[in-house]
């Protein structure tokens, strides 16, 4: 591909015994948006760190714009970074704080000024440029932060979980605020977040990670559709998944016995195998009678959860890899915990995957 | 009606300080500038009409900057150091720069003279290893007298550097560099800066320490290299004097208030930049 404007190639780094990454390659193309989602000690933050030049890979290389950068120290690489509770130059103001880079680069300050105007503007801070930074509130100094690395205009944005010093509230249109305005600058952009919900809404691709690995990269959409695998469905979304065993396969589709039933599903697994099946919380349905192409199931309530514009419904399982939540638009009447119900999702939505 | 009553809990600790400190200070001070015939500046006019004892100011004030710069010099890596190191070595690297201070200041003056005596260890050393024909004469040297008061005062500075190095968040450095800021470029705009109130603390210290050190210059020069603190104390115990000695100790006092208000008004110019 031509178009990638970030190549990362084998990339791994140990640090002491534990291989923080392992043989990882990425590839994003210009403009792109790519988030990398992973828990805590995925190494997603390593990932982040090496491509700026704060850590040095022990093996594999890192381009951008097809230059090989992997040798280069963070000052020379023009590689921008948004850090996690922003790492703003707190004995500075706002304009200072946007302005260092280009003064560190030597921009004369005749050419400087109109530059931190502009930037100041781009992410509506005009009127406090000579305020402290240690003044303003988490939402504004994520701000600065993004005027500070863009300014320098930068061949790549880093950002660091750039959300997470913000309140639930804030975080929402921070992050639509933040998408839209990287994309009128026309930036690539790499986010790291464990925060799925966060990676769903910003991102145009998402890299799950899992031990130092890429587990999967693709669209929001078809991560949740068709994760690649148990880790990726558990990590992205809330699904109802039963153990079971193939009973019967052929003209790819498998039958899967669980423990609440017999479960039709797209795929080619030898009967006999231990799988796991699984569907997505607002698939299913409660119906007795359901139209063809359907799998059906019995089930009880446990629990019930309202969460306003749908209503979570757990169902009763025994602890272990069964795990079961269904999701409705409405609550239908007489359901509650301990109620008898009657499960139905398209066969078509249904996925399995090897047992663990 | 008081609208806070836990300030009440200083009181005491004023009180004992007014008593023991503010109190001998302000008779100290009228003592300067009281004779038997009433007010005059005569002590002030003896000590600093005489070249004498403005040389010895002169070397006190000299002592005390070369004690100070070269304290800072050591120091302010060091903290880096302390603040940087992790685990048993922050144990090791604080034991080595903090024991000193339990150590009593006249057993560490007394110590420097056992290595740098003309039959000391530094002389036994250079010897043996055919670096000097001779013994070389070390004790009562300002040479030695420097590298002592460096020795007695350097934890002094690396303390009060170290508490504010420690606080500094460690990305702060980075996020210069993912801006293009070279290392030296980010030490003098962010570090340097960050780090101000720690060197103006310890500077502050060390200066009003060192320019009133005592024990350390009379036991590494003997009598030879007055200090304004052994003039004092000739004055007051040997000349009953106490015009003069009174005079010597304003002069001190000032020369120390100088630096600490001079100290802390560079760091907030350079820390509003």
């Amino acid at each position: 591909m031509n178009d990638q404007h970030l190549a990362v190639r084998g990339a791994s780094k140990r640090f002491g015994t534990a291989s923080v990454l392992d043989d990882l390659s990425l590839a994003v193309a210009r403009g792109e948006f790519v988030s990398l989602l992973g828990p805590s000690g995925c190494g997603k933050t390593t990932l982040l760190r090496c491509i700026a030049g704060l850590l040095r890979l022990d093996a594999g290389s890192i381009a951008v714009a097809g230059r090989d950068i992997s040798a280069l120290p963070a000052h020379r690489r023009n590689v921008g970074v948004v850090f996690q509770n922003y790492a703003l130059f707190p004995h500075l103001t706002v304009a200072q704080n946007i302005g260092f880079g280009l003064r560190a680069q030597g921009v004369r300050a005749a050419e400087a000024a109109p530059r931190i105007a502009e930037a100041l503007a781009l992410v509506r801070m005009a009127e406090f440029a000579d305020r402290p930074v240690t003044a303003l509130s988490g939402g504004q100094q994520q701000r600065v932060a993004v005027a500070r690395a863009l300014v320098v205009r930068p061949t790549l944005l880093l950002l660091d979980e750039p959300f997470s010093a913000l309140d639930r509230k804030l975080r929402e249109t921070m992050q639509v605020e933040l998408k839209h305005l990287l994309r009128e600058v026309g930036i690539t952009a790499i986010f790291v977040t464990h925060d799925q919900e966060e990676a769903l809404v910003v991102s145009d691709r998402i890299a799950v990670m899992n031990a130092g690995r890429i587990e999967q990269l693709a669209d929001p959409a078809t991560l949740y559709q068709r994760p690649a695998s148990l880790y990726v469905l558990d990590f992205v979304g809330q699904s109802m998944r039963l153990g079971g065993t193939v009973s019967a396969a052929g003209l790819g589709e498998v039958t899967v016995e669980t423990r609440l039933g017999t479960v039709r599903a797209p795929g080619a697994f030898a009967p006999g195998s231990r799988v796991v099946v699984a569907v997505r919380p607002e698939a299913v349905t409660l119906t007795e009678t359901p139209p063809g192409g359907r799998n059906t199931l019995a089930a009880r309530v446990s629990e019930v959860s309202f969460l306003g514009s749908r209503t979570q419904l757990h169902l009763d399982l025994p602890a272990g890899e069964d795990r079961g939540v269904v999701e409705l638009p409405r609550l239908p009447p007489g359901i509650g915990p301990g109620s008898a119900v009657p499960l139905a999702f398209p066969i078509a939505d249904t996925m399995v995957f090897p047992a663990a | 009606m008081k609208r806070d009553p836990l300030g009440l809990l200083a009181l005491p600790g004023v009180g004992y300080l007014a008593l023991v400190f503010l109190a001998p200070l302000l008779l100290l001070l009228w003592s300067s500038v009281r004779g038997p015939e009433g007010w005059t500046l005569d002590g002030y006019v003896r000590l600093l009409g005489d070249p004498y004892y403005r040389g010895v100011i002169a070397a006190s004030l000299q002592l005390a900057l070369i004690t100070t710069g070269g304290a800072l010099l050591l120091g302010y890596p060091a903290a880096f150091a302390l603040a940087r190191a992790r685990g048993g070595w922050q144990v090791v690297l604080f034991a080595l720069i903090f024991l000193p201070l339990t150590v009593s200041i006249i057993v560490k003056s007394f110590g420097w003279g056992i290595v740098l005596r003309r039959d000391g260890i530094l002389n036994w050393a250079l010897l043996n290893l055919g670096l000097i024909e001779r013994p070389v004469r070390m004790i009562f040297t300002e040479g030695a007298l420097y590298a002592g008061m460096i020795n007695v005062f350097l934890p002094f500075m690396v303390l009060p550097i170290f508490a504010v190095v420690r606080m500094l968040d460690p990305r702060l450095p980075d996020a210069a560099a993912t801006l293009g800021a070279s290392p030296w470029f980010s030490f003098r705009r962010v570090t340097l800066p960050l780090s101000l109130p720690g060197v103006v603390a310890g500077v502050s210290l060390v200066f009003s320490l060192s320019v009133a050190a005592y024990v350390t210059p009379s036991l590494l020069m003997g009598d030879r290299y007055m200090t304004m603190s052994m003039v004092m104390a000739k004055a007051f115990l040997n000349l009953r004097d106490w015009q003069l000695g009174a005079a010597m100790a304003a002069v001190l006092l000032a020369m120390a208030l100088a630096v600490v208000v001079g100290a802390a008004a560079l760091q907030r110019r350079l820390g509003g930049r």
